[in-house]
Formats: structure tokens, sequence, C-alpha cells
């Protein structure tokens, strides 16, 4: 019977998302120790900050960071 | 050919990714304070969108069609588009370092930038062929350019202009915002 969720289907998915978590990996690993060029080091976006508190542009980040500093 | 070019204008202008789908709304908001990193902003959410959509073709009808398993469709295309988000910043970091200062800090966010993942599944839905799928990726970002850089000129004047002080920033940012929507929707019915 030709199902939509085949063995052979399923196999073939977990291979699929095997390969591309991988490469993935793989490329966020190398762009992390690609070094960044000179003089862009401490880039900041000209960003008031939303919502998103995991993006690493929210000035969140640098308030906390300033916390630390005064403690 | 005059498909093709009422697609892409349709594109830009009648359905505008922001202004009528209501998608990429964090990186209208956020990157939208100068004109300088709108253009920024711009520039590799083109170059991001046409490469990730023109792979994302190629990966559902060379892979997810022949292996009947259409159903990894969104989970794979968010794969690619991280991934080519990486490999892109990579590449730049190394080969560019003037294109890095310029837009380096816009990369990483653009991998949440819905409209990436929009363009690459409505290649799909709609049933476009390879050259479809290139003018759709190409005009859908340049409307996304095309908005932004005139929501940021209009900030930039907004700072200078005399407005209520509760009014100041955001509030009277996102009434233009609705004006602008407003405007765009005269466009509708043109093509």
């Amino acid at each position: 019977m030709d199902t939509v969720f085949s063995i052979y289907g399923i196999v073939c998915a977990v291979i699929l998302f095997a390969v591309m978590a991988g490469i993935y990996c793989s490329a966020y690993y190398f762009n992390h120790k690609t070094p960044k060029p000179k003089g862009c080091e401490n880039l900041k976006a000209n960003c008031d900050g939303c919502k998103v508190t995991s993006c690493m542009n929210n000035p969140i980040h640098d308030y906390n960071k300033g916390d630390n500093k005064n403690d | 050919m005059t498909e093709l070019l009422s697609m892409a204008l349709a594109a830009v202008i009648i359905n505008n990714v922001v202004l009528s789908q209501f998608l990429g709304i964090c990186p209208f908001l956020g990157v939208s304070k100068n004109s300088k990193s709108a253009i920024g902003m711009g520039v590799a959410v083109i170059f991001v969108i046409f490469g990730a959509s023109l792979i994302t073709y190629a990966l559902y009808h060379l892979v997810l069609v022949p292996f009947k398993i259409e159903y990894m469709q969104l989970i794979s295309f968010i794969l690619v588009i991280a991934t080519f988000v990486q490999f892109t910043e990579m590449f730049i970091k190394k080969y560019s370092a003037s294109l890095y200062k310029s837009l380096g800090i816009y990369l990483p966010l653009i991998t949440t930038n819905c409209v990436v993942l929009f363009v690459a599944q409505d290649n799909i839905t709609q049933g476009y062929d390879l050259i479809e799928t290139i003018v759709n990726s190409i005009s859908v970002p340049l409307g996304f350019m095309l908005v932004l850089y005139l929501f940021s000129c209009l900030r930039e004047r907004l700072d200078s202009a005399d407005t209520l002080p509760s009014w100041k920033g955001n509030p009277v940012a996102l009434v233009v915002a609705a004006l602008m929507a407003l405007a765009f929707s005269g466009f509708a019915g043109i093509v």
C-alpha cells in the first residue's frame, strides 16, 4: 500500500533531517571558528530592542553586562 | 514576459510583503532608524532570499518529491535558510571585510525573518517554475527593501519633527506604518 507515511518514506525523512542538521551544525561551528575581520570585532546594531530577547542585537544583553560590572 | 513583469510588479507594490501581508515586521520596525542601515538590511535580505529560494526549490523538486517526503518541507526549508545564512556570514567574514562591516550584524537577524520562509514556501505552493521562482525571489525582497527604505526616510524626518512627547518614537512610527499600508492598498487592482 502506497501510504504517505511508508517505512521507506520515514527512513528517507530521518536521513534527510540528519544530513541537513549535520550540515547546519558544521556550518555553525565553522562560522564561529572563522575570525571576524579587523575593526569588526564589536559591531553594534542601531536597535532599541524588540521582544526577541534571544537576539544578540537586543540592548538587554548590554544592560545585563553593565549590571555585572556594577556588582 | 508580460506575465513575469506583472508578477514582479504585484510582488513589489500590490502584494507587498510588509504592508499587505504583514510579514517581516520585526526588521521593518527595528532596522528602520536610518536609511543607511535600512539599505544594508535590504541588500542582505535580497541576497539571502534569492539564494535560499533557489536551494529550497531544488531540494523540493529533486529530493522531497522523488522520495515522496513532501511533509518534510517546512523543517527542511528552515534548516536550509539557517545553513545558508551561516555560510553567507562565513564567506563574507573571510573575503569582504567592508561588506561584513555593513551587513554583518544583520545577517543572523535574517534567519528569524519570516519573509525568507514565506518566499520559499510560496514558490512551492503557487507551483512556480524556475524562472517564476527567480522573479518572485527577487521582487518580493525588493518590495521589502523599498518599504524599509521609505519608512526609514520618514522616520529620519519624524525625529526632527515637532510631535507630542508621548507620540515620539515608536507610537508615531506605527501610525506612519499604518498610513503607508493604507497608501499601498491603493495600488490594488492596477495589474
